[in-house]
């Protein structure tokens, strides 16, 4: 079991789209035990959250639970995955949004958009937890939030009220 | 430290001796070893992978080993690097129980493939899964490892606890351990309660895992010992929560126990005087330093090392005086 050679995060970036699933499988593992150096590939790793390989998801999951913030910048390109469909993909975009706080200001039409409009539990109450960890900055989504508040479902409605008094609605 | 289990041992109950070696009991051959002090010793001191002997390696004769390992994405490719496998089956093969964590595959065999590996050099060690859980698709299930010999499982006991508020993202797997090595009505039982935090909402989660223990505490009336372990993604300084719990501690602090030895994430939550049973005796198995490897190596088995407590093998009441205070395994009510 040797060591691996030292992590270039740009050709494991690129080997997360190959078409053999061997190689994305790995390279997805690489970025993972990389830890936080893996940030720059926050953005892939979110992506392959929609692989159609189960390895490859649960590795950039894994990368994804530990690897903290995104660097500053990354923002339009979640906003983007958000807003993609695949549920995983837009569960860990809003993940990686609202551990971002104030600097996703600009994501919180799209997370509003989730929180209302998504059909998976996971990641609506997702979105409404990104938009407290906004915070004030995130005062459009009040309605919405509040209206989710008052809903079934007992996690969305905390998430949403915990949100509702992060933002101060 | 002496043992309350030391003078009601018995000839059926086994003598220590002091050494590595064997002894025979009711047609089961029991592997003994010295005791506690000696075991942590080796464990200081432990060889290369290379110099381990071969065959069923000694435990202390006077305590039971539980540990609490995150085998981060323990799945097909993991289990597909041999010496990953034999460095994980090694570490199990160190402790009476192992609560796992991060079970991650698509296929069910798994954790039976890897206890097959665990039993290569004659242990016969058992396991328990639990089911996969997780909001999304990405799910993980808990397993319990153990050493059959020193450990019985209550086959009635396990359960997912109940979390209809939804308020952890994978609920604990609780299920009931009894010692086999003195006899059963003075042996040591106890819940498990195996846990994975999600790490965007570590405070909520402590909240909701208090109220967990305090459940667990009251699950049946002649149980008093609960053990809450696994990766909490946190350290005793966020455990503000677990005040709560009258007499709450846990058993690794001030150091770290992830493999880059930059965070104290794992650790054993159990309640004093309740558990008497801790032998006050714990520690972080460092991957890097056990097996002399890089930490790109280690990172390999998992960016987790392992956590582990040591508890007395038979019942200690309370107020430190010795005997019964659970019954045998019954089912919960």
């Amino acid at each position: 079991m040797a060591a691996d050679a030292p992590v270039d995060i740009a050709t494991l970036v690129a080997s997360l789209t190959d078409r053999a699933a061997a190689t994305r499988i790995d390279a997805a593992e690489r970025l993972c035990r990389a830890g936080a150096a893996a940030s720059p590939a926050i953005v892939a790793l979110v992506s392959a959250c929609g692989d159609d390989e189960a390895e490859v998801r649960d590795w950039a999951v894994a990368a994804l639970e530990e690897i903290g913030p995104p660097p500053a910048g990354m923002v339009h390109e979640l906003e983007h995955l958000l807003r993609g469909g695949q549920p995983l993909v837009a569960y860990w975009a809003a993940t990686l949004l609202g551990r971002s706080g104030q600097a996703a200001a600009s994501a919180v039409e799209a997370l509003t958009d989730c929180l209302t409009t998504a059909t998976d539990s996971a990641v609506t109450q997702r979105a409404a937890w990104a938009l407290g960890k906004i915070g004030p900055a995130a005062a459009a989504a009040v309605a919405p939030l509040r209206h989710a508040a008052a809903g079934q479902d007992p996690r969305l409605a905390r998430l949403a009220t915990e949100a509702l008094a992060a933002i101060g609605g | 430290m002496p043992s309350p289990c030391d003078h009601r041992r018995s000839p059926s109950c086994g003598e220590p001796t002091g050494h590595r070696g064997t002894r025979v009991r009711a047609g089961r051959t029991h592997r003994t070893a010295g005791g506690l002090v000696a075991w942590c010793l080796a464990l200081v001191a432990w060889p290369a992978i290379a110099q381990q002997p071969a065959g069923p390696q000694p435990k202390p004769w006077d305590a039971i080993l539980v540990a609490s390992f995150n085998i981060q994405v323990f799945g097909e490719s993991k289990m597909a690097k041999a010496q990953v496998v034999e460095i994980l089956a090694r570490i199990v093969r160190r402790f009476d129980i192992v609560c796992i964590q991060e079970v991650r595959a698509k296929s069910d065999e798994i954790v039976p493939a890897f206890v097959r590996a665990v039993n290569a050099d004659g242990s016969r060690y058992q396991h328990f899964i639990g089911p996969r859980e997780g909001r999304t698709n990405s799910k993980e299930q808990y397993a319990f490892v153990f050493d059959s010999d020193r450990i019985e499982l209550d086959p009635s006991s396990p359960t997912v606890f109940p979390d209809p508020s939804d308020r952890l993202h994978r609920p604990p797997l609780c299920a009931r351990f009894r010692t086999r090595v003195i006899p059963v009505q003075m042996a040591f039982t106890f819940w498990l309660v195996a846990t994975h935090t999600d790490p965007d909402e570590v405070p909520q989660e402590l909240e909701a895992l208090t109220d967990v223990f305090l459940g667990m505490q009251r699950a049946r009336p002649d149980e008093d010992d609960v053990i809450m372990l696994g990766d909490l993604n946190a350290g005793p300084p966020e455990f503000k929560s677990f005040s709560r719990i009258p007499g709450i501690g846990w058993a690794i602090a001030n150091t770290t126990t992830n493999t880059r030895r930059t965070k104290t994430y794992d650790n054993l939550v159990f309640a004093w005087p309740a558990t008497a049973e801790y032998r006050g005796v714990s520690g972080v198995l460092d991957l890097q330093s056990t097996f002399g490897i890089p930490l790109e190596t280690a990172l390999e088995v998992s960016d987790h090392n392992p956590v582990w407590a040591a508890f007395h093998p038979c019942e200690v009441a309370p107020q430190g005086a010795i005997g019964p205070v659970a019954a045998q395994p019954q089912p919960l009510r």
